[in-house]
């Protein structure tokens, strides 16, 4: 492991990030979802992709990087955009999990590859909506100190600038952005994902002219299991164009 | 004979000292009375069942159900409803790294007036940081590889020719060092480097360079030397073979050195162990180059108490612990305020 401190809006942020295959020619960046850090990501695709040069990222607020303010996703891209020209990596391909999903879409690479990827608006279930229209109404009863009963497990123990973070990520239609998105894409979704459903994976396909849908047997995080093969798929992808 | 092995410590080398108390464990029970003392991350002690010896009882948090034991005058005393049990025995200092290597044990044990084996508070200063280390070397004549050192806030321009190693100034056991060969491997090591310690040392990397151990302590002003050992290495050690080094029980063959060589590698642990490293047993790294000798580390609680570099190891710990420097008690009389008093007529 490594860190380097970013300057970021006169905050200082100190990012831990760690190198596998340091000779290896092409870059491949890691970011993972909310909640979780560069070595899960490690522990999935460590051992695959060995032509690739890895970078794997804590993103501020999460695993071993700090974060003291309250950030938004573009915040999150224009960080990481700071922190990859600093240790001179190349944004060739990013692979982005779930919320790593929308930033490493703005970080705008030339092969982006989305796994489970945040975006799309999904409906929340009846369960979620009853459970917040319960809590405005003990809001306006002025029984707020049972708000941790409401919390989404997301949120839980959340730092009060991170919990401010996810507010403003959480949520976000980026619809926009995914068409606004130029180069190949590779979507990498699980069947049984509740989080981030299979139809919201040809969503994006729709938004991204240059993309393909890989199905995959699992949930929001079936990439720990099927490394091997997602890692096939990028491989596909990205040296079939590089022979071009 | 009563012996209790503390271990763990809010270090970077917090699992390692596990797989090293385990190793020495398995070394001494035949012929001490072993008692085990662990020691958290948050500095909470507990004293661990000999038969829950093992990692996992760590990892998986078990030792909290086991009894929590604090520091008190003379040892370490188990609290209950009714009173406390008072637990004394002289220590055998295991936590490597920070905690056990920085001074902090050393100095609870002292003020507490624990007997224990391991690097005093001022034998920990000098050999906890490299950088101190090569001045202490330096101030005995005997040799270390030239170094430069770079602060955290410093610029990264380096002198030294490639390829080199930079190493954390106070870390062991390989952590955060790594060899740069060329300048595109710079910045990286550096960071690597710098989430360990905010100062680093940076020594030109020698390949294939002829590396010798040897371990010692010194027993009533007779020096107890270890068989010299070449350790193996690939280019260098790095954590994990490190990690496996630490469990080592076996014995090693014995390096084949010529005798003036093992008197040389004698004579420069001699000067730099005799008198700052009393009541401790050390390992001394050195380099051999063009017939001379290089100090490169001092590890004051070398992994498993480098057992396996003496011939009969139980005997040796057994020998240390029957002496083991004794610290000047000081006696408050108040004769000072009482003549004052005295004089003042009060």
């Amino acid at each position: 492991m490594a860190v380097k401190s970013v300057q970021y809006k006169q905050h200082t942020f100190s990012i831990s990030y760690e190198i596998l295959n340091p000779s290896a020619h092409y870059d491949i960046i890691f970011l993972h979802g909310w909640g979780s850090h560069k070595n899960l990501m490690k522990r999935a695709f460590g051992d695959h992709l060995g032509q690739f040069r890895h970078i794997y990222i804590d993103m501020p607020g999460f695993g071993n990087s700090t974060c003291n303010m309250a950030l938004t996703t573009e915040d999150y891209a224009t960080i990481l955009e700071s922190f990859i020209s600093m240790i001179e990596a190349d944004k060739m391909i990013i692979l982005g999990h779930s919320f790593g999903g929308k930033v490493a879409t703005l970080l705008n690479p030339e092969y982006l590859v989305l796994v489970g990827s945040a975006g799309i608006l999904v409906p929340k279930p009846f369960k979620i909506r009853a459970k917040i229209a319960l809590f405005k109404l003990l809001k306006l009863s002025g029984l707020t100190q049972l708000r941790r009963f409401f919390v989404a497990p997301d949120a839980q123990g959340l730092s009060q600038p991170m919990y401010e973070t996810f507010k403003s990520v959480v949520n976000e239609d980026f619809s926009e952005k995914f068409r606004a998105y130029k180069g190949k894409a590779l979507l990498c979704f699980g069947h049984q994902d509740t989080a981030t459903p299979m139809w919201t994976a040809y969503k994006i396909a729709e938004l991204i002219s240059d993309s393909k849908v890989v199905e995959f047997d699992g949930d929001h995080y079936f990439f720990l299991e099927q490394a091997a093969t997602v890692s096939k798929e990028i491989e596909k992808t990205v040296l079939k164009s590089l022979e071009h | 004979m009563k012996l209790a092995i503390l271990f763990g410590g809010a270090s970077y080398e917090h699992e390692i000292s596990i797989v090293s108390a385990i190793t020495v464990k398995e070394k001494l029970e035949k012929r001490f009375e072993l008692s085990f003392i662990f020691c958290d991350q948050d500095h909470k002690f507990y004293l661990i069942d000999g038969s829950k010896m093992k990692a996992i009882t760590f990892s998986r948090g078990e030792h909290r159900k086991m009894p929590q034991i604090f520091l008190t005058n003379g040892g370490f005393e188990q609290r209950s409803m009714f009173g406390a049990k008072k637990h004394e025995m002289p220590l055998l200092n295991l936590i490597h790294g920070g905690d056990g290597e920085d001074g902090s044990i050393a100095s609870l044990m002292d003020f507490f007036h624990i007997p224990f084996i391991g690097p005093r508070k001022e034998a920990s200063m000098l050999s906890f940081d490299k950088h101190y280390t090569k001045w202490f070397a330096a101030s005995l004549g005997v040799k270390t590889l030239p170094y430069e050192v770079l602060h955290k806030e410093d610029e990264r321009v380096i002198t030294t020719e490639y390829p080199f190693i930079v190493k954390p100034a106070r870390l062991g056991s390989s952590i955060g060092v790594s060899i740069v060969r060329e300048a595109s491997e710079l910045d990286y090591a550096l960071d690597v480097a710098f989430e360990f310690d905010n100062v680093l040392l940076i020594e030109p990397f020698i390949a294939g360079v002829k590396e010798y151990n040897l371990a010692g302590f010194s027993a009533r002003g007779e020096i107890t030397y270890s068989i010299v050992e070449e350790p193996q290495k690939a280019e260098f050690l790095d954590f994990e073979k490190k990690y496996l080094d630490f469990s080592r029980s076996g014995n090693v063959a014995e390096a084949a050195v010529s005798e003036t060589l093992v008197q040389q590698l004698r004579d420069a642990f001699k000067t730099i162990y005799s008198p700052l490293f009393e009541g401790a047993l050390i390992r001394c790294d050195f380099f051999e180059i063009e017939g001379e000798v290089y100090l490169n580390e001092v590890n004051p609680i070398p992994g498993s108490m480098a057992n396996y570099l003496f011939e009969d190891f139980s005997g040796s710990i057994h020998k240390l612990l029957g002496a083991l420097p004794e610290k000047k008690a000081i006696r408050v009389n108040y004769d000072y305020i009482h003549s004052i008093s005295q004089a003042k007529g009060k």
